[in-house]
């Protein structure tokens, strides 16, 4: 959990506004601290956090969290960490290849024209069934690292669209929770006339959010001190003021993140 | 032209509200829907898969609002959790009409589809647009107004859905950081296509200000191109000379022009300096005629 990151969003592990979707996007650089970041935060605010993590083992987040001062695995005791596994549940789906062992949450690798419903029925389930038990958690958070990775196992942009929303509308506006997604852009320009691809899940996503922050590298290339940039986004709903842009600059250090106004570095000044 | 568009001014009619990422049309849909409402006659029918109906119905005035009825397709779109108000399947003209059909005694009825990327992800465009100009023609509805996210589609399928339109308006964010652009192009009855530029703001009341016209911005950008511009006016030094300077300047001597007074200086040899002397040797035949007689040629 990153201090300077809970004053530029204004929230705190106490108080934070719920029923937000934050959508974290990287271009041509790795934004998944701001993964790291949430996952401690909503730990730590005590609400119940249901994780996708597609693209790392549960060791990969439960290491780096000890640093930010969390214990995954006794959250994960504690019944407030749900942690799908995505990489290892993965393998058993593919090749055993029967359905009776296994989770139907990634039913989707069988069979990606048939959409993301049972990874939703997954998520469901489990904040559902967490619902008739004693109610010590505090509200629902879902989180996914990263959505853009099933768009490579074969998933078309609008299955995925519709899963999002799905969430959206059971954690945001049903339970006042709060929905937080990673995905990553290609690089690629040339893209953007293709009508399948992250650019277009990205935007897709863009329209549902509530809060966006987008990381990119420098575009002058690697720099020590200075690692990339975040834009932060807040996308109005109800109050008629619309969009709001906050640009810094960041570096990732060993136990946080710094974060700066452009051109401010301490390499710089 | 936008609050004409938005004020109803030509009863009926198709009104497509284009949107992209950096500026939603949601607020400007909510602003039509809430002066819609302020007309006495007005039922507005809302089919909602983008937003809830809370925060559909924020910000709108509560003494109309029996008159919004919003069909909720938010919350279950795809009948995936079984408790769905509305499909995305049943956008047909036969369920769509039962719909608006609930309230029979409603003299004008507005249908407002927030948005319409929603059914065009799980729809062929083609049949979206035949059901909605059956719609339009069915005389159950009077205006229908769509709200579309053009940068998710192709342009092929935005543009079809454009040619049924009888207004598009296209908002896009404002340059200066302050309201938003509002491009708006409205086809009468008689067939003449209306277009206007206009810089607008949405109020708390959802009340539209409109801040100035940009009528023709092609045009008027040209025109402050082509002023004179004296390509000597922001120079960092001097191009013309005044009288003492021009003085100062002729006198300054050049270091390699030679002055009478450099030359008598180089040709007067000093005292103390060498001179050749010259004693003819008897062998030395100098011919005054031609000096150059020993040079063998």
């Amino acid at each position: 959990m990153f201090a300077e990151l809970n004053s530029i969003l204004n929230s705190s592990p106490e108080s934070f506004k719920q029923g937000e979707f934050i959508l974290v996007s990287d271009r041509q650089t790795d934004a998944s601290f701001l993964i790291h970041h949430f996952l401690s935060f909503y730990l730590r605010a005590g609400c119940k956090v249901c994780f996708l993590g597609l693209v790392q083992s549960f060791s990969h987040y439960s290491a780096v969290s000890q640093r930010l001062g969390v214990s995954l695995n006794q959250a994960r005791e504690k019944g407030q960490l749900v942690f799908l596994e995505g990489l290892k549940e993965s393998l058993g789906v593919l090749l055993q290849g029967d359905t009776s062992n296994g989770t139907p949450a990634l039913d989707f690798l069988r069979d990606p024209s048939s959409g993301l419903r049972g990874l939703y029925d997954f998520v469901h389930g489990n904040i559902r069934g967490s619902e008739g038990r004693a109610e010590d958690w505090g509200p629902p958070v879902l989180m996914v690292d990263d959505l853009s990775v099933v768009l490579s196992l074969g998933v078309s942009v609008g299955a995925v669209l519709d899963f999002s929303h799905y969430c959206r509308a059971t954690f945001c506006s049903e339970l006042q929770g709060t929905m937080v997604i990673l995905v990553r852009c290609e690089a690629e320009e040339e893209e953007e006339e293709s009508d399948e691809g992250s650019e277009r899940l990205q935007r897709g996503l863009t329209h549902q959010c509530s809060l966006t922050l987008q990381v990119q590298g420098l575009p002058t290339g690697y720099c020590r001190d200075i690692h990339g940039e975040v834009e932060v986004c807040w996308r109005g709903r109800c109050d008629g003021l619309q969009i709001q842009r906050k640009l810094f600059q960041y570096k990732v250090c060993d136990k946080g993140t710094l974060f700066f106004a452009r051109g401010t570095s301490s390499a710089v000044l | 032209m936008l609050l004409e568009v938005l004020q109803g001014t030509e009863a009926g009619g198709f009104i497509l509200l284009q949107d992209t990422v950096s500026y939603s049309g949601r607020h400007l849909l909510k602003s039509y829907i809430s002066t819609a409402l302020k007309r006495e006659e007005e039922v507005v029918h809302v089919l909602g898969f983008e937003a809830c109906e809370k925060e559909f119905r924020d910000g709108l005035d509560r003494t109309n609002a029996q008159r919004l009825h919003f069909h909720n397709a938010y919350s279950d779109p795809l009948g995936w959790t079984g408790n769905s108000a509305f499909t995305v399947h049943q956008f047909t003209l036969e369920d769509v009409s039962t719909l608006i059909k609930q309230t029979p005694q409603a003299k004008a009825v507005t249908l407002v589809i927030d948005s319409l990327s929603w059914i065009l992800r799980h729809h062929d465009p083609a049949a979206v647009c035949q059901r909605l100009q059956a719609l339009k023609k069915g005389g159950a509805v009077r205006t229908v107004i769509v709200l579309v996210h053009t940068d998710m589609h192709q342009r092929g399928t935005v543009g079809s859905i454009r040619h049924l339109a009888t207004s598009v308006v296209t908002v896009a964010p404002g340059t200066r950081g302050l309201g938003a652009v509002a491009k708006t192009t409205r086809r009468t009855k008689s067939g003449k296509l209306m277009q206007d530029e206009e810089t607008f703001s949405i109020n708390e009341d959802l009340s539209v200000t409109i801040h100035s016209k940009l009528s023709h911005p092609g045009h008027t950008h040209v025109n402050t191109d082509e002023t004179e511009v004296d390509p000597t006016a922001n120079l960092t030094f001097n191009l013309r000379l005044s009288d003492t300077e021009r003085q100062a300047k002729e006198k300054l001597a050049l270091p390699f022009v030679f002055s009478k007074e450099k030359k008598s200086a180089l040709l007067q040899p000093g005292p103390g300096s060498g001179r050749i002397l010259y004693e003819p040797d008897a062998n030395d035949d100098y011919d005054q005629e031609d000096p150059d007689d020993d040079l063998d040629i």
